[in-house]
């Protein structure tokens, strides 16, 4: 702090409005739904104190919860998966293709769309062949006729349909992440190497990856957060159904608060994610530090 | 340190002066609330589930307000306008903070409970006896929205659940008349698929859809009203031969593609216009729909069936009822009595703004007119008779059961529409989430 040279109560007065506000709108809310969880409480009229009956209910009674709990698990798992995909295609970019920062906003349009526009698009592609969906479309042009499916409602396929859609819109958001981490490899560093003979793929073995990994940090993390909250894509194109097949941690808990009314055992649900979104993170932390140690 | 004393001096003084006005502005409205017709300037929120310009609805609901603004300059009625899944969810979320708006609605019976429990609406008996307003509703009707013989809420509608077919489509699958049996309805079904045609329109997204064909057959299978009800009081389970029988019979609808290829993807709306624009022969749906039917291009091909007897069990004049969505006031309302007044004025001119304009079919009061001379089609007239002869039914599920149960059921009819279950463990899944959730 002595390196600003201002004083300790100054940066106080700063800090405290954005403080302040980060208290009012995450801190608060969050102890408040700790405590609804403790509540058999429909959202409207009077609540009962129930203690922890909601989260034994939660963890060993709910045949929804772990389905649910696992699909979004499959969600982080295909988004941090997608990840390494992006920094490669960030490091060719950056190598290979002139003003390669053009093609990224191209790429990092689906980003900025509303996931409603997305989903109603997804969803006329996904459609049956009988109500003209494309990609079944495309399937029987190709003869594959067999492989036609109504991909958002066979339960087997549903979630993946989901997933695909996901990974599609989230592509250009990493590789932006990835490719600016790249770009801001001082490029001095890169011409040394050449000098000592290391180039292509030597170097990124032994620059690239090194100086990117902070960067490759953020992209997981974000990446993993984004997809416990998985919410508004699944509402769009499939509300969760059919019959559950789709629903993720975040749609029970909409499914509990408001459809079933059961505003405590929804605020439960919500709980959990709180604390399950606080561990991973910590866990990824964790075997950040421990990597970045290793390689720098 | 000076300075900064001083920037956090001045800091303190911002937020006490903006905590004054705020407490400024919270008391002046509050001190409102007493002032009644003295010309005072007062704004009554009135949220309604009537988005779409284009029916008639959404029209009339502006008429009356202007009217009503028109001859009380001082009053201003705010709409507040959302579909009908959005005013659910908004009306919830406001409830838990207990500030509902001055006007809302909200769905009879089971779905009505809560909202009364917790005294958030005004009981509106004195609205219902001003100028006779209570008896221009249809008897028994104003029972839905009553609890300990007070009337919590005022419908605009009350419906029944029957068949519109297009007699264009039938014709072309070489069907002359609409099925009056369960059998004939597969056979039907078999018939439309062959020629191409989607038998049965739907959009199971919207999971109380399929939960309201499937409770058709079951108020056949029971042989008549009352199965829920007796769940209820104890009298029956889920495990009853009637309920069984009735996953049996709409397990044989799906099976035999009487449905679109992905309904549970379809929303409410997109299945409405599979019919509407003629690419569905058949729509299982209350008659609030008959005015954009009759509406739409395929329009004159349109007629009505009751819904067939399954299994030779079942009286035809026997449906499910759909009393409609119902105007409440708050109990909290800064304005009760310009809001009542407001709301007697609108209940009492609403009758009469329907039948001007041709949305008078499946209104919860009686209507002075003649519908024939006043140009309402033969499908209207049809309906207008089904109404005639009603000799009973069930109320959807959802106004019968709790919403915890509600939900379980919705997704475990919703998932009949993609995979075959044995009609056993469904009773069973309804059981226990009856017993769980009592």
């Amino acid at each position: 702090m002595n390196v600003l040279k201002v004083p300790a109560r100054t940066i106080a007065v700063f800090v405290l409005p954005c403080v302040l506000l980060y208290i009012g709108t995450v801190f608060i809310p969050i102890l408040v739904s700790f405590y609804t969880s403790t509540l058999d409480w429909n959202g409207i009229g009077d609540a009962k104190f129930i203690g922890l009956a909601n989260f034994h209910t939660l963890l060993f009674e709910d045949n929804n919860f772990w389905p649910s709990v696992r699909r979004t698990l499959m969600y982080a798992v295909f988004s941090i998966v997608e990840i390494p995909f992006c920094l490669l295609f960030a490091i060719l970019l950056n190598r290979y293709v002139r003003k390669g920062s053009r093609l990224v906003t191209i790429y990092f349009i689906p980003v900025i769309l509303s996931n409603v526009i997305l989903g109603q698009l997804w969803k006329t592609i996904y459609n049956p062949t009988s109500m003209g969906g494309m990609l079944n479309g495309v399937l029987v042009q190709l003869g594959l006729e067999s492989w036609t499916h109504s991909w958002l409602t066979e339960p087997a396929y549903a979630m993946y349909a989901l997933y695909f859609v996901s990974l599609w819109q989230y592509f250009g958001y990493h590789l932006l992440i990835q490719f600016t981490g790249v770009q801001n490899i001082p490029d001095e560093i890169y011409e040394a190497a050449r000098i000592d003979g290391a180039e292509g793929f030597k170097a990124d073995r032994y620059i690239t990856f090194p100086m990117i990994v902070p960067i490759f940090k953020i992209s997981v993390v974000l990446a993993f957060i984004g997809s416990l909250q998985a919410f508004e894509l699944v509402m769009v194109m499939t509300g969760g159904g059919p019959a559950h097949a789709t629903d993720t941690i975040a749609t029970h808990m909409y499914n509990m608060s408001f459809l079933s009314q059961k505003y405590g055992y929804g605020s439960a649900v919500a709980t959990f994610l709180v604390v399950f979104c606080l561990i991973i993170t910590v866990i990824i932390n964790f075997i950040f530090n421990r990597v970045e140690r290793k390689v720098t | 340190m000076k300075k900064t004393g001083k920037v956090l001096a001045l800091l303190l003084a911002g937020a006490l002066t903006v905590g004054l006005t705020a407490c400024g502005k919270s008391d002046s409205s509050s001190g409102a609330s007493g002032g009644s017709s003295s010309g005072e300037k007062v704004t009554i929120t009135f949220q309604n589930i009537s988005p779409d310009p284009t029916t008639p609805a959404y029209k009339i609901i502006r008429q009356l307000v202007a009217e009503y603004q028109k001859e009380h300059p001082n009053v201003e009625i705010a709409l507040d306008t959302l579909n009908t899944d959005q005013q659910k969810l908004k009306l919830k979320t406001q409830a838990a903070s207990r500030e509902i708006p001055d006007i809302t609605m909200v769905n009879p019976a089971a779905q009505m409970k809560p909202y009364v429990d917790a005294g958030l609406l005004a009981p509106l008996d004195d609205v219902l006896d001003k100028d006779g307003l209570r008896d221009t509703y249809q008897k028994g009707l104003l029972d839905y929205y009553s609890k300990d013989n007070k009337v919590y809420a005022l419908p605009d509608g009350n419906n029944i659940e029957v068949g519109f077919y297009n007699k264009a489509l039938f014709a072309k699958a070489g069907i002359d008349a609409p099925p009056t049996t369960f059998d004939e309805l597969l056979a039907d079904v078999g018939k439309l698929k062959a020629a191409g045609i989607t038998p049965i329109a739907i959009g199971e997204k919207d999971s109380w859809t399929g939960s309201f064909l499937f409770m058709n057959i079951l108020l056949r299978t029971n042989g008549g009203p009352g199965f829920l009800q007796d769940v209820v009081d104890g009298k029956k389970t889920f495990n009853d031969p009637a309920f069984i029988e009735a996953v049996e019979a709409f397990q044989k609808l799906v099976q035999a593609g009487a449905f679109p290829d992905g309904a549970t993807a379809i929303d409410a709306t997109a299945g409405g216009n599979m019919f509407r624009t003629g690419q569905a022969a058949m729509f299982f749906i209350g008659t609030w729909e008959t005015g954009s039917n009759d509406a739409s291009t395929v329009g004159k091909d349109i007629g009505v069936f009751k819904f067939p007897t399954v299994n030779g069990k079942g009286n035809l004049d026997e449906y499910m009822l759909a009393p409609g969505s119902a105007y409440a006031v708050s109990a909290n309302s800064e304005h009760l009595a310009e809001t009542k007044d407001f709301l007697h004025f609108f209940t009492s001119n609403y009758p009469k703004a329907s039948f001007d304009m041709k949305n008078a079919v499946g209104l919860g009061q009686k209507v002075d007119g003649d519908f024939k001379t006043a140009g309402y089609s033969s499908l209207a007239i049809e309906i207008l008779d089904m109404f005639k002869n009603i000799k009973g039914g069930d109320l959807s599920f959802d106004n019968t059961m709790n919403p915890a149960v509600s939900q379980v059921h919705l997704s475990s009819i919703q998932n009949l529409f993609v995979q075959q279950v044995d009609p056993k463990q469904v009773a069973e899944e309804h059981q226990a989430a009856f017993e769980a959730n009592k």
